[in-house]
């Protein structure tokens, strides 16, 4: 089982570029793909999705270039994603049933699997009501059966749990944790907490290039020893910022308690064990100063 | 001042926001096409034979009735969705939680109407500018006489349109497609009313020209004088619409030197912009400020009766710490072939086209009644058109569903998605069409006339054609509301032959035609689908 993404290029109108000259070879577990706002996230999963063309370069599918044959990945494909809608007259069942019947399932099948999604989605309860009625968060786990309904082989979750409560998302991180065996599982967020729960690697994007591509253990790596907690002044805050790249900054009585990135440490800070946001902000720092410089 | 301000801003945004969208040139480039057709002819206002020199008097006036007689329809439908933008773009949400009142709102979005159809009329009036220079029957331009009558009976005419539009936004029973269909029928009473004393051969009376919605008596009533006077065998006709056939520069001409204002035109048009007015406040009442409760009463008060519980999202959660593990049986897929699968994914179209519906089946069953029962002259005749008129709304859905839903990244991710998915659709629409009208059809083949019978079995795939062609390349159902309207208002329930896609007029025989036409729509919503699609 392999996804290569082979070169990607995606250009909107005649100046944006979206994506960049993008590769990527992926195999089972669950890939975390993380990247500021319009980082290319969402027109990659599309392209994925087999809902948008690249403008250059192919996507390839267990051998088969998807541009040629797109319903070889497509009967394998399971896709959630950011903004979808639903039919409000329906009921879930009658929706998961529609889309199974879309995806071309046989009626048998799909309505053990409909049964088993709404229990794992927690809409059992809800399944004889109309989902127009349904709350932005049911809706979202609605979409998140329809993703698993054809057993995919590829499941694309773009932004999952948006929406969510606090519940729910860790509901969903372990339903993808226990999915992810035989099975390539892209996970697209922008929340740092979902993909370390998850991601068995991670693929940090920017500006529509590649910044990295690595375990979460190799990424930690690079920034060990050089995540620093410090004491600071309110008053010297400002200059604080100016000077060093700061991950997070709390408010106490003795003063704003600021987690640093810095190869040295900024006098009178104290080490302290790096956590994937650090890695993350570090990453994608390097990568803007390398385009700058 | 300050309400002016924010009445400006909006109009503005609004105006702004619509205009550059794609689907604004498609508005000016009919507009244009709608012009086109006066300059060649196609579209000819005429007194049986007779028509007016083209200089600038009745070229304003001959605009001024397209304006008003096809423009009031056509800019409806264009215009009748700001409320629904605002609404799916949750702009809605941040206007209502302003001080703006409901009221401001409502007016502020008819002028918006307004203004997107003035834009429209300033196209005819330059169009009308270019008609007279190029015809050069008379190269004398007369601003005044070109277009006094275009802005006064068009921009009042399109005032009561831009209104309705919001009106009809505002009230949920016909925010809908319904909405589309009623409009036509109020477009055409409105025309019929207040074109009847052209008909009577009378003088026109005052309170006539309040009736006058169009201005068509106001207009004509003056011309019928002058051609009365220059032919003696003028019976008092009067013909503005498509004319095939017309020869339309070989028409007698007779010199139009303008309007002659009378007090009661005037304050008819001043009525007819405060009715417009009136129309905006009315719809203010109606207006649900984007309460999206409101929207889904119904449906909640239906939870209410099914459950007591009051926190319907709290009930469906498990209690903290209780998360299972995930378990889900390995799918297995059985040996069903294609054709099983296809016509599973039929039957599912079918469902979500049928679902929801209530009264409908009522009706509809009523009408299958009456297709068995009535004598088959009658059935085959109005009742069929009654019969295939009320799924209007069901075929509508076809092709732009997952656009209005915001279902297409799901659908069109899936397998098949141009050559399964999409004829499925077809198919299910055909399922209705034949369903509802099976009586006629299954007579017409017991009493052996084959012939009508195939011309019933070409019109049932016809209209699911018409529907999904529409619906694709429009990515709405609006498209299809008001052509097939139309389509059916001037063809089968008139009789004109040549658009009686029926049959149902004796004199009709184009079954040939509308199989050609079918399939070429077929055709057209394949390549439409096609296009939208990364991949086929």
């Amino acid at each position: 089982m392999k996804l290569v993404i082979d070169h990607v290029s995606k250009q909107y109108g005649s100046k944006v570029w979206a994506l960049r000259n993008f590769s990527l070879e992926l195999g089972p577990g669950v890939v975390g793909l993380l990247g500021p706002n319009g980082a290319g996230k969402s027109t990659l999963m599309s392209i994925l999705a087999t809902i948008t063309r690249a403008t250059e370069g192919s996507v390839v599918w267990n051998g088969t270039n998807i541009a040629n044959n797109p319903d070889a990945l497509r009967f394998v494909l399971g896709y959630l994603p950011q903004d979808f809608g639903v039919y409000p007259n329906l009921n879930p069942v009658e929706f998961l049933e529609y889309l199974a019947a879309v995806k071309g399932l046989d009626a048998a099948a799909s309505r053990r699997r409909i049964d088993e999604l709404l229990n794992l989605v927690n809409l059992t309860e809800a399944r004889k009501r109309p989902l127009g009625g349904f709350s932005g968060g049911m809706k979202q786990r609605v979409g998140i059966a329809q993703a698993l309904l054809n057993d995919p082989e590829l499941l694309i979750v773009d932004e999952p749990t948006a929406g969510l409560d606090p519940e729910e998302r860790v509901r969903f991180r372990n339903l993808l944790s226990d999915l992810s065996g035989e099975r390539i599982v892209i996970l697209s967020t922008h929340i740092v907490s979902d993909i370390e729960a998850t991601a068995t690697d991670i693929v940090l994007i920017s500006k529509g290039a590649l910044v990295a591509h690595a375990s979460p253990e190799e990424l930690l790596r690079q920034v060990e020893g050089k995540v620093w907690e410090w004491v600071v002044p309110s008053a010297e805050m400002n200059a604080a910022k100016q000077k060093y790249l700061i991950s997070s900054t709390m408010r106490r009585s003795d003063g704003v308690h600021v987690r640093v990135l810095a190869t040295e440490a900024p006098e009178g800070a104290q080490p302290v064990i790096a956590s994937l946001e650090d890695a993350y902000l570090y990453q994608l720092a390097n990568h803007r100063a390398e385009g700058t410089a | 001042m300050k309400n002016a301000h924010v009445l400006y801003h909006m109009v503005k945004a609004d105006l702004l926001e619509r205009v550059r969208r794609y689907g604004y040139l498609l508005t000016l480039l009919f507009t244009l096409f709608m012009a086109y057709g006066v300059y060649t002819g196609q579209l000819a206002y005429q007194f049986e034979g007779h028509r007016g020199v083209y200089n600038s008097a009745w070229l304003g006036c001959e605009m001024a009735l397209v304006t008003t007689v096809f423009l009031t329809l056509f800019g409806f439908y264009v215009v009748k969705n700001t409320i629904q933008r605002d609404r799916e773009t949750r702009v809605g949400q941040i206007l209502a939680s302003t001080p703006m009142s409901k009221s401001f709102y409502t007016v502020a979005k008819a002028l918006s109407n307004f203004a997107v159809l003035t834009t429209m009329i300033l196209v005819l009036a330059l169009a009308a500018l270019a008609m007279q220079l190029l015809h050069a029957e008379n190269r004398h331009i007369y601003l005044w006489l070109l277009l006094s009558p275009i802005m006064a009976f068009g921009l009042t005419a399109l005032a009561v349109t831009a209104a309705l539009a919001v009106l009809f936004e505002t009230l949920p029973g016909l925010r809908s497609g319904l909405g589309n269909v009623v409009y036509f029928f109020i477009w055409i009473s409105l025309l019929i009313a207040g074109a009847r004393p052209l008909d009577q051969n009378r003088p026109v009376t005052t309170g006539r020209y309040f009736a006058d919605f169009s201005g068509i008596v106001s207009i004509s009533s003056q011309m019928q004088a002058i051609v009365r006077h220059l032919d003696p065998q003028y019976n008092g006709g009067v013909a503005l619409g498509v004319a095939f056939n017309a020869d339309r520069l070989s028409a007698k001409r007779f010199l139009w030197t303008g309007l002659a204002w009378n007090p009661a035109m005037v304050l008819s048009r001043l009525m007819w912009l405060m009715i417009a007015a009136a129309i905006a406040l009315l719809a203010s009442l109606f207006f649900d400020r984007f309460d999206p409760a409101r929207g889904w009463q119904f449906a909640m008060r239906k939870t209410k009766a099914q459950s007591p519980i009051e926190n319907f999202e709290a009930a469906v959660n498990l209690p903290e710490q209780v998360v299972l593990p995930a378990h889900l049986t390995p799918l297995v897929h059985t040996s069903s072939g294609h054709k099983l699968r296809f016509i599973h994914l039929v039957r599912s179209e079918l469902r979500l086209m049928l679902k929801g519906l209530r009264w409908w089946y009522l009706v509809a069953a009523g009408l299958l009644i009456a297709e068995f029962v009535a004598p088959l002259a009658a059935a085959h005749g109005s009742v069929l058109v009654a019969a295939w008129i009320w799924p209007i709304l069901i075929w509508s859905q076809m092709g732009s569903r997952e656009n209005r839903y915001a279902t297409r990244s799901l659908i069109f991710s899936s397998p098949h998605a141009l050559y399964r998915q999409l004829p499925a659709v077809w198919t299910a629409g055909i399922v209705v069409a034949l369903a509802t009208g099976s009586g006629v059809g299954i007579r017409l083949l017991l009493t052996g006339n084959l012939h009508a019978f195939a011309g019933w079995l070409v019109a049932a795939a016809f209209i699911p054609s018409l529907a999904i062609a529409c619906g694709v390349w429009s990515g709405n159902s609006k498209l299809f509301e008001a052509i097939y309207t139309v389509w059916w208002y001037i063809g089968p329930l008139n009789h004109l032959p040549a658009l009686d896609f029926m049959g149902t007029t004796p004199a009709s025989d184009h079954t040939p035609v509308y199989l050609f036409l079918t399939m070429g729509l077929l055709a057209a919503s394949l390549f439409g689908r096609r296009v939208r699609l990364a991949y086929a």
